[in-house]
This record gives structure tokens, sequence and C-alpha cells, in this order.
């Protein structure tokens, strides 16, 4: 965790009730400056509902947050003047083509004008730009969403599940231009998915929410040690040499099929390799499980039936 | 700031339906007095030979006020619309504006939409009267007052539309309660005691004072406004 940096984003116990029961539950987010912050959880968690009291658009039942240091509840004004979100579906006026959407937001934001077709550019939606919006298709009018979240040049940008609806190629599409938006103005992202592929390329850090609560927030890197669990070995006769692992002190593991070592550091595996080798077994196939990150969220979670 | 909402305001009703019922109810008053006067010109002309442009002018508020009182929950509903459609108050409410400027923006639009037909409605009859050739004897008092004093006196139906359209997301109940304020007021209006709203626009009290009804109508108005308003910053936005 990137914990000596400046904490764009704070929250105490963030508390919301809604119909009685806590949809939003003693959350306590951090978010340092730079941040590409993946916040994940399966639908239904609580993401949007967080989201809309970090914009000031619901109220929380109980808990404080900071933005840039400042309480949302005294200065919002202040803070979201530094701040460019997209919450949920897109919104838009469909009658309007997409400068005169950018342009309806520009008149609040007061920004010059030619910052349009700036973020007209960045989204890729310049040739587009004079069709009214309500023939576009989703990824457009996501990327127009992106485009009006940009406008004032936020410090911080909110985005939540940016991608969701969308095909293959849209979801590519949106991840590119995400990923290229901290290299070219320096912001930092909360970026919200049930999804951890989606965020998984991208983010710095990870929050995890599930039934209203934070039940994990550190660094993608340290997800990733936790998910490196084992090393496959694909070897000539398994049960021999499993057996014969056992018998050195490594730590084996053998479920009459695959042979795997259940310590993935340097030194475990070159004296497994160095061992087979030794007694003459074949080893074909030395690999790391890397699909289990997902695997690690969806039990954290406990949502496998919902994705 | 509210005037910055304002001219977002503006832009966002472009190229809508919105314009069209701004002239369209004004033109389609006048334009049946038109045939009212077209039609049964020398009976009418007999009858206000006295006093012809009083006698239209008379005419043209019989239908303005329901017009102007349907209109103004259709032109406040329309206003809303806008942000309702696609969900667009989320977007809107998470830019640095203030939710009372939000607020106060819808209901100085629909005011003003409203005032816009209220000046159409001016010119429209003096055309008509032109026409019709009454001549330059034209009371502008007279006609100003029966224009823009139901207006004023309307006003707490202005601020209530545009708060039920706002804070409802479904537009079927503020058009129904528009429908049935409109039915009420027009006839049943003069069958209530003074204090009740609904027969202010009619200008009708016991002192024989317009004016009165008038500024009751603004005095009331702003307090449905300021009403309304609180409602709409305490709320959490859909
Ligand atoms: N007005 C409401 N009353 C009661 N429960 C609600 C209300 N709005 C949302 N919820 C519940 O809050 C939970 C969290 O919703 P949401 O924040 O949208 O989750 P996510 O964005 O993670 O999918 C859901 O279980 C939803 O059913
Ligand atoms: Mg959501």
């Amino acid at each position: 965790m990137s914990a000596n940096q400046e904490l764009i984003l704070e929250t105490n116990g963030l508390t919301k009730r809604l119909g009685g029961k806590p949809v939003v539950n003693a959350v306590n987010l951090k978010i340092s400056r730079g941040d590409i912050y993946g916040f994940l959880g399966p639908n239904g968690a609580g993401k949007t509902t967080t989201i809309r009291m970090l914009l000031g658009l619901a109220k929380p039942t109980s808990g404080t947050i900071r933005v840039f240091g400042k309480d949302i509840r005294k200065e919002r004004l202040a803070i979201l003047r530094k701040v460019g979100s997209l919450v949920e579906y897109p919104s838009y006026y469909g009658h309007l083509t997409a400068t005169e959407n950018l342009e309806a937001v520009r008149r609040l934001l007061g920004v010059p004008r030619s910052r349009i077709d700036e973020v007209l550019s960045i989204v890729r939606l310049t040739k587009e730009a004079k069709r009214p919006v309500k023939g576009f298709s989703l990824g457009m009018k996501q990327r127009l969403g992106i485009a009006t979240a940009l406008l004032g040049n936020p410090e911080l940008l909110i985005l939540d599940e940016p991608t969701n609806g969308l095909d293959p190629a849209g979801i590519q599409e949106i991840r590119e231009l995400i990923k290229s938006l901290p290299q070219s103005s320096g912001v930092t992202i909360l970026i919200s998915s049930h999804l951890l592929s989606e965020v998984e390329q991208m983010a710095t850090q990870v929050g995890i929410i599930s039934k209203g609560s934070l039940i994990y927030q550190d660094g993608i890197q340290q997800l990733r040690e936790q998910a490196k669990g084992r090393i496959r070995l694909g070897v000539s006769d398994p049960e021999s040499a499993w057996k014969l692992l056992l018998s050195c002190g490594l730590p084996a593991d053998w479920d009459h099929g695959k042979l795997s070592l259940t310590r993935t550091d340097n030194r475990t595996v070159a004296e497994a390799v160095a061992r087979l080798v030794e007694h003459s077994h074949l080893v074909y196939r030395v690999e790391e499980e890397t699909a289990s990150l997902e695997s690690i969220f969806l039990e954290m979670t406990g949502s496998e039936g919902s994705l | 700031m509210i005037g910055r909402v304002l001219s977002s305001e503006f832009l966002k009703i472009r190229k809508k339906l919105l314009w069209l019922l701004v002239v369209a109810g004004p033109l389609g008053v006048v334009a049946l007095q038109a045939v009212n006067f077209g039609l049964r010109y020398d009976y009418l002309m007999k009858q206000y030979a006295a006093d012809p442009w009083g006698g239209l002018i008379e005419n043209v508020s019989i239908l303005a006020l329901p017009a102007l009182l349907i209109g103004l929950a259709i032109v406040a509903s329309m206003a809303a619309g806008i942000e309702h459609q696609m969900n667009a108050w989320k977007m809107t409410l998470a830019l640095p504006v203030t939710k009372r400027h939000v607020f106060a923006g819808k209901f100085l639009l629909t005011a003003f939409l409203l005032l816009c037909s209220c000046v159409l409605l001016v010119l429209f009859t003096v055309a008509l009267g032109f026409a019709l050739g009454f001549g330059s004897s034209l009371p502008v008092g007279e006609l100003l007052s029966a224009v823009f004093y139901p207006y004023l006196a309307a006003m707490p139906f202005i601020a209530l539309q545009s708060w039920l359209s706002v804070t409802m997301a479904n537009q079927a109940i503020p058009l129904t309660v528009g429908i049935v304020g409109m039915i009420v007021s027009t006839f049943a209006g003069s069958r209530f005691p003074d204090w009740v709203p609904y027969t202010w626009p009619q200008l009708n009290n016991e002192w024989g004072e317009p004016l009165y009804s008038v500024a009751m109508g603004v005095g009331t108005g702003i307090v449905v406004f300021l009403l309304g308003m609180a409602e709409f910053v305490r709320k959490d936005v859909k």
C-alpha cells in the first residue's frame, strides 16, 4: 500500500441504510494520489450506493467522507469542481448532439469551449460529434459519459462500472482508454466493477466490497501474492514424484491427477526440480497457476453463482 | 451561478416540442377567438358596440385561463422530463452546482416559458383586433392586466407543478394534479372562498381588486417554491 502518499479520498465508517438494512456498512476507503483504485464486488454489493455518497448524491446514514482533505458535507462544491464522474449507466440528452451534451455540462463547469473538442478526441468521438446521441451505440454513449467526466480537468475520476453491458470489443476499448488517462493527465481513478478480470490489468489498488462491507483493501500486487498459491508440475510419474518430494520435506500435493507445490518461492521450486531430476523423473512442465486471482475474489465474496 | 444553470437549461430545450407548445398555446386561444368573431361577427359587434376591444379581451381571457393552467402543468413536466428521461439528475447534481440552483433553474425556466406565451398572447390578440378592424383605441392597460395578472396569480401552481415534476420520476402524477387543478379552477373557482388559491387566477375577490389576487398568488407562489426547494435539497438523488 502506498501509505506514505497523500490521501485523495478517505471514508470513515461510511454507512448507508436503505429499507432498514445496511446496504453500505462501516466502509473505510483509502485512495492515494495517482492510484487506479479497482472497487470490486458482485452485483448488489453496494458499489453504486457508496459512489453516490462520495459524490454527495446520497447522504450517508453515518460516517464521514473526506475528498482532497475536505469534508463532503461542508465543501461539496469545492470538491466536485475537481471530480469527474460517471455513475451506473450513462446519462445524456438524447435529442442533443455529443457536442451539445458536453456544452450543457460545460456551461455549468465554466471551462473553456476548446475543452469540448479535446475530450471528444480523447474518447475518439470527434467524427460523431454532430450526431444526436440517441442514435449512439451503448459503447459510444459510455465514451461520451467518460468525456463528460473529463470535461472539467478532474483530479479524481470516479467511474462506476463503465464497461457494464458492453461487448468484448467495447470493453477492450474502454479499458485502453482508461489505462491511457493517468499518463496523459495525471488523474487518480476510482473504477468499480463486478469482475476482477476487468480492472486487474489497470488497477494499482484494490478494494473488495461484499454485502456492504469492505473485506479487502490493498495493492493489486499483494492480492497477486495471495493468489499465487501453487506451482503445477507436469511429470512422468506423479504419484512416486509426490512421495519423493514429501520425503525430502517439500510441500507437495497430489490430487490423483496433477502434482503441485503449495509454496512458490524460488528455492522450493529449484529444489523440487533438482530432486526430481536426480531421481530420473521426467519433468515436462513447471507452471504457476494464474487464473486463481479471480477464484480468490470469488472465494472472498462468495459469489460464484451470481456471476 | 444561477445564470450558468439557466444558460444550460436553455441549451437543453433546444429542438424540443416545448417551444412549439409555447407558441401553440396562445396561438390556439386567439385562433379560436378568430373563429368565434368570424362566425358571429355581426352579433358580437352589436353586443360589444361600445367597446369591441374590451369584448375581444374578455373572450380571449375566458379561453386563456384554462390554457394557462393546463399549459403550466405540461411545460413544467416537459422541463423536468428532460432530466428524467435518461436519468440525467445524477449527472447534473454530481457537478459543482448547488441543488438549490438546479431546482430554481427548472422553476425559472418554466416560469419564463409561460411568460413568453403570455407575451405572445398579447401580440396575437392585438393582431386579431386590428384584423377585425377594431382600430387604434386599443386599451393597453386592460389588455396587459387581463393577460399578466392571471399569470402572476397562478404562481402557486407554477411552483407546485415544477416541484412535483422535478421530484417525481413518473410524470403521470403531476400531470393529473395539473389537469384536476385546471378543471377545479375553471369550473368551480368562483364558488370557493377567496382564500382558496384556485380562485386567484380568475382575479375575483370580495374587494373587487384584482391586485389582491395577484399579491396572494405571488406570495404563496414564493412559499410553495421554497417548500419544494427544501424537499429537493433534502432528498437523495435517484
Ligand atoms: N432504495 C432502496 N431501498 C432498499 N434497498 C436498496 C435501495 N436501493 C438499493 N438497494 C439495495 O442496495 C444494495 C446495493 O446496491 P448497489 O449499491 O446498487 O450495488 P452495486 O452497485 O454494487 O451493484 C442492493 O442489494 C440493492 O437491492
Ligand atoms: Mg452498481
